[in-house]
């Protein structure tokens, strides 16, 4: 096979957003990725991975903090102009029809009045709504504003077409339809698009659709690992082939997102503060739950699935009753531990306290619970709280931080925070200081083993 | 709902025919007034050309009320287009230049605050030793001092338009490489335009309100009357004349209704296509007129006329551009294909248009610094005892415009709650009261004065209930808005478990209308300030009528061209006005942003 010959590149970039707080956040660090001639590229990872932000650096929308964009070879400076972009919520203006939102993008080509009726015309016949030329976008459905999405982006006729999740909001069904059909835009090889960049949360889809898949890791983004994909097409959903390749991409997932190592807790030195995955208790309650349910264990996509959730939402609340010590994840399984087991039979009363105690062996709360204590009004400040986090990790979105321990923390009748006077206290009755212990309130101080 | 107000508005008009299509009289009604309109506006040119006169007799027969009112009308309308122009120029630069946002907008903060007589002195000044020889002069002071009780917010609902376009749209129009004429034309403008109708109507109301003050006002020793509606009105109280007062309202309220109708509405009508959520619901405002206006024969018949001539013309004017965009693109660099000189303007911020605003905004800054000077020197001759009176009847207008405020919201709120929360109610009385707000309060001054003095409440008192004619209508707005959104959900909630009464307004209603309610409060209470001007001090027959206040004292320092007084009054009212809104409005919009917010 011949050189691939590079559309567009970036190298090393690193992405900083500075967030109003003041706090700069590493979105990306170091990605490196080329699009050449003629393929179809998918990124793929969870949301907040970065991914959408590659994209629009790739597409002269946002500059990159540091590192090198180019397009066909040349370093790219302001907008892509060999780019044309699919958006997520299709970004139509609500204002004009289906083909006034069309005509408008190639009017700002500098086209002839004859040639944008006649393009025009022409892309509203290749999606299939001619009949619905003269609506307006609120009138339609979401994969018939994908089709004028997908309509306005070919019009313009150029090399790279990119793409931002842009069946996400589509009925599963419609966008089984445009999947097949985008890909008998983009096949003739003489035909612009040349090449598809994408972005997507659906492994399915990637496969389906790519001919390279780059798997992105969170905090921060960073590429994990590149597939290449030479599944013939058109690809079937069922094939064996398919299906072991989304069996391969579902292992490396797990791989990187939940390794089997040592669960996090344990992997943090001695003093160190753990990161805490940012959900919500009621998620972590329902995934024990679940996993009773289906008699303690259960594969983690299947999980995804089973509850219509992006995996990597999934795999945050795997990873935080992970952190728990509620459930073990042997390769791609989530199985509850003995204390999980015990959680998930008790009553609410004793739930509280088992939590509690599974906070309590977490360096966080132990620090946080012995600043409080040490205090005599036994209150801190947010404030102190939040530069507790920021100390311990810098990277971290320190504000989502605290809502977290927050959250866990008042599951767990633990402690309580007071938005206006925004001040964090023990709460009242909450069984102090029994560190590891798993009595429930007060800790009884002797009691007799038989 | 589409259906049944095309038969509330257009049935009743159009009798027993169909609304979908105008009456045959229709077409010769629209040319009637075409022409009627051209000949107006040239007779008017004729009289902005013609020999100065500062003080025009005015004619208290009602004969010659037509005349005067559609001048005032176009003075509106000129003031209502430089408004227009002021706004997406301001709105647009403070919206796109960060560096220019945070001086451009404390300026417009400041300016909102100024009443219009604080303008007065220097714009008539400036503008008849510009055009000493003809009438111009004085007829753009009356202009602009309408634009000054106009704008503002119009300024501040486009900037914040503007800045709140959705990202994905902006992004759209960057891929595909508009230019920033294009965004501006069709993704802002659209985006904004919504809003800018509901403010253009408030706006309008607010020129009225003040029309008296702009059409005849004293400068020292020298009077200064334009011919129109205020002036005539000014004049027939100067005469205690009560039947040409009367013959004023009515014109008044004949061209508010009209204006209502044959402008608002049909703009309120078309700006619904800018309507960004998704879905139906919600009510689709209709406009008779403009329904028969897109059906008129005469105008499709116009519409093609220019479409022949249009179109080559057109097709000229482009071939012509892109030669010369060609050219252009030929010196610069070489010829891509399908993509012009709109690549060129990448979104981030251009390198000419950022000198540009620079060099503009340090224009801005060298003006400001000169007015600061100026305004020091004038207010160095300011008297330690005109402070200390400035301070004292400060005082006393806040406690007036409080109690107007207060007052209003008394009356307001169940009045509100009730229509907001009635469909029936408030589709019937929404429109009714939106001609009421518009008409401007300040023409009832003088009657309501009198009732009231005859009932032995004098005027520093009655001053409160005439703030409050003016700016209740703010509140009764806002608290319509909050009550029609609360969801139906909690409403239900509410008679599931049988809340009922005072009960449901506290623990309901009011915090739900809480932030709509802090809207009318800072809309309301800016106005009350403005309308202190006119409210605390009034001309009869009699003579001078006043009463202790800031408003009085600006009229008066106004009047007797007392520059320094002036100087000091108005930035007494602005700083307590600015302060204000710093300090207490600042912060219950926060609250009601935190605590009080539904949608989340």
């Amino acid at each position: 096979m011949a050189q691939p010959t590079p559309l567009c590149e970036v190298k090393d970039i690193v992405q900083d957003f500075r967030r109003p707080s003041g706090q700069t956040l590493r979105v990306l660090d170091g990605v490196s990725l080329t699009v050449n001639e003629h393929e179809v590229v998918a990124l793929l990872g969870p949301s907040g991975c970065g991914k959408s932000t590659v994209l629009r650096i790739l597409a002269g929308l946002i500059p990159a903090t540091a590192g090198s964009v180019s397009n066909q070879g040349a370093p790219l400076t302001g907008r892509n102009e060999d780019v044309a972009m699919v958006f997520q919520s299709f970004a139509l203006y609500p204002w004009m029809t289906a083909r006034e939102n069309i005509e408008a993008v190639l009017r700002a080509q500098g086209l002839s009045e004859d040639k944008v009726k006649e393009r025009t015309d022409q892309v509203i016949k290749v999606v299939g709504l001619t009949g619905f030329a003269n609506s307006h976008p609120r009138e339609m459905s979401g994969g018939m504003k994908q089709r004028i999405g997908i309509a306005r982006a070919i019009s313009v006729d150029r090399k790279l077409l990119f793409m931002d999740e842009p069946f996400s909001q589509v009925d599963a069904l419609t966008a089984e339809s445009l999947r097949s059909e985008v890909l008998d835009l983009w096949a003739p090889v003489d035909r612009n698009p040349s090449s598809i960049l994408m972005v997507s949360h659906d492994i399915k889809e990637v496969v389906y659709m790519a001919d390279r898949i780059v798997i992105f890791g969170t905090n921060p983004g960073r590429i994990r690992k590149i597939i290449d994909n030479h599944l013939p097409r058109p690809r079937d959903y069922r094939s064996p082939e398919f299906l072991q390749l989304v069996d391969h991409i579902h292992d490396i997932i797990t791989g990187m997102e939940l390794p089997d190592a040592a669960p996090l807790a344990a992997a943090t030195p001695a003093g160190e503060i753990e990161q805490l995955p940012p959900v919500i208790p009621s998620e972590i309650v329902g995934l024990i739950e679940y996993l009773e349910a289906r008699r303690g264990q259960e594969d983690v996509f299947r999980i995804a699935t089973d509850t219509a959730r992006e995996f990597g939402e999934i795999i945050s609340v795997v990873k935080a009753a992970e952190v728990l010590d509620l459930v073990d994840t042997p390769k791609r399984l989530v199985v509850l531990t003995a204390e999980g087991r015990k959680f998930a039979k008790a009553l609410a009363e004793e739930r509280r306290s088992i939590w509690r105690s599974c906070l309590m062996s977490l360096q966080i709360f132990k620090t946080l619970h012995a600043m409080i204590s040490r205090q005599p009004t036994h209150e801190i400040d947010r404030e102190i709280v939040e530069e507790t986090i920021i100390l311990a990790m810098p990277h971290e979105d320190y504000a989502r931080q605290f809502m977290t321990i927050i959250a866990w923390a008042r599951y767990g009748n633990m402690l309580s925070y007071d938005e206006t006077t925004e001040k964090v206290s023990l709460s009242e009755g909450n069984g102090t200081g029994n560190g590891g212990s798993h009595g429930s309130t007060p800790a009884p101080t002797v009691t007799p083993s038989a | 709902m589409v259906a049944r107000l095309k038969r509330i508005w257009g049935g009743a008009l159009a009798g027993e025919r169909s609304s979908q299509k105008p009456p045959g009289w229709f077409d010769f009604l629209l040319l009637i007034g075409v022409f009627g309109l051209f000949y107006g506006l040239f007779h008017i040119a004729g009289q902005w050309s013609s020999v100065m006169r500062a003080k025009v007799e005015i004619d208290l027969s009602p004969w010659m009320l037509p005349w005067y009112t559609f001048q005032s009308l176009m003075r509106g309308i000129f003031a209502y287009v430089l408004s227009l122009i002021f706004t997406l120029i301001y709105g647009y630069w403070a919206a796109k230049d960060a560096r220019a946002e945070r001086i451009l907008v404390p300026i417009l903060d400041i300016l909102q605050s100024i009443p219009v007589l604080g303008f007065m002195p220097g714009l008539v000044l400036a503008l008849v030793a510009l055009f000493p020889t003809s009438n111009t002069g004085l007829e753009l002071a009356a202009v602009l001092m309408i634009f000054t009780s106009q704008v503002w917010n119009m300024t501040f609902s486009f900037y914040r338009s503007i800045q709140t376009v959705p990202r994905e749209q902006q992004e759209a129009a960057q891929v595909f490489g508009f230019t920033w004429l294009q965004k501006f034309g069709r993704v802002e403008v659209p985006f904004a335009t919504l809003g800018l109708v509901w403010n253009s109507m408030m706006s309008m109301a607010g020129g009225w309100f003040f029309l008296t003050v702009s059409e005849s006002f004293t400068l020292g020793d020298q009077d200064f009357r334009l011919p129109g509606l205020g002036s005539y009105m000014q004049a027939a109280t100067a005469q205690e004349n009560t039947a040409a007062q009367i013959y004023a309202i009515i014109a008044m309220m004949v061209m508010v209704v009209s204006l209502d109708q044959l402008l608002w509405r049909p703009m309120v009508a078309w700006a619904q296509k800018f309507r960004v959520e998704e879905g139906g619901g919600g009510e689709v405002a209709s406009s008779w007129f403009l329904e028969w206006l897109q059906r008129s024969h005469l105008l499709s018949r116009a519409q093609s006329v220019a479409f022949w001539v249009g179109r080559p013309c057109a097709r000229f004017a482009r071939t012509v551009g892109r030669q010369l965009k060609g050219l252009r693109r030929s010196m610069v660099r070489p010829a891509f294909p399908l993509a012009d000189d709109a690549a060129a303007s990448n979104s981030r911020s251009h390198p000419v248009a950022s000198a540009f605003s620079l060099c503009m905004l340090i224009a801005l800054v060298v003006l400001m610094a000169w007015g600061a000077v100026e305004l020091m020197r004038l207010l160095r001759q300011v008297h330690l005892q005109t402070w200390e009176e400035i301070a004292a009847s400060g005082g006393i207008t806040f406690a007036r415009v409080f109690t107007a405020v207060v007052l209003g919201t008394l009356w307001t709120l169940p009045a509100g709650l009730i229509i907001g929360l009635s469909p029936r109610l408030s589709r019937i009385l929404q429109p009714i009261i939106q001609i009421a707000a518009s008409f401007p309060a300040s023409m009832l001054f003088v009657i309501v004065v009198g009732a009231l003095y005859s009932c032995g409440l004098p005027l520093g008192f009655s001053s409160i209930v005439l703030m409050m004619l003016g700016t209740q209508w703010y509140i009764l707005f806002n608290v319509i808005a909050g009550a029609m959104t609360i969801p139906a959900d909690l409403r239900e909630a509410a008679r599931a478990y049988g809340i009922v009464g005072f009960q449901r307004f506290r623990i309901l209603y009011f915090p739900a209308i809480f932030p709509y309610l802090v809207t009318g409060w800072v809309t309301a209470m800016g106005g009350a300030w403005n309308a202190s001007i006119v409210a605390e001090l009034m001309t009869t027959k009699a003579g001078e009528l006043s009463t202790v206040g800031l408003g009085a004292m600006i009229s008066k320092a106004a009047t007797s061209s007392d520059m320094p007084t002036l100087a000091a009054s108005v930035v007494g009212m602005s700083f307590i006005v600015v302060g204000i809104n710093r300090t207490v409005w600042r912060r219950l919009y926060r609250i009601s942003e935190t605590t009080y917010c539904i949608d989340k």
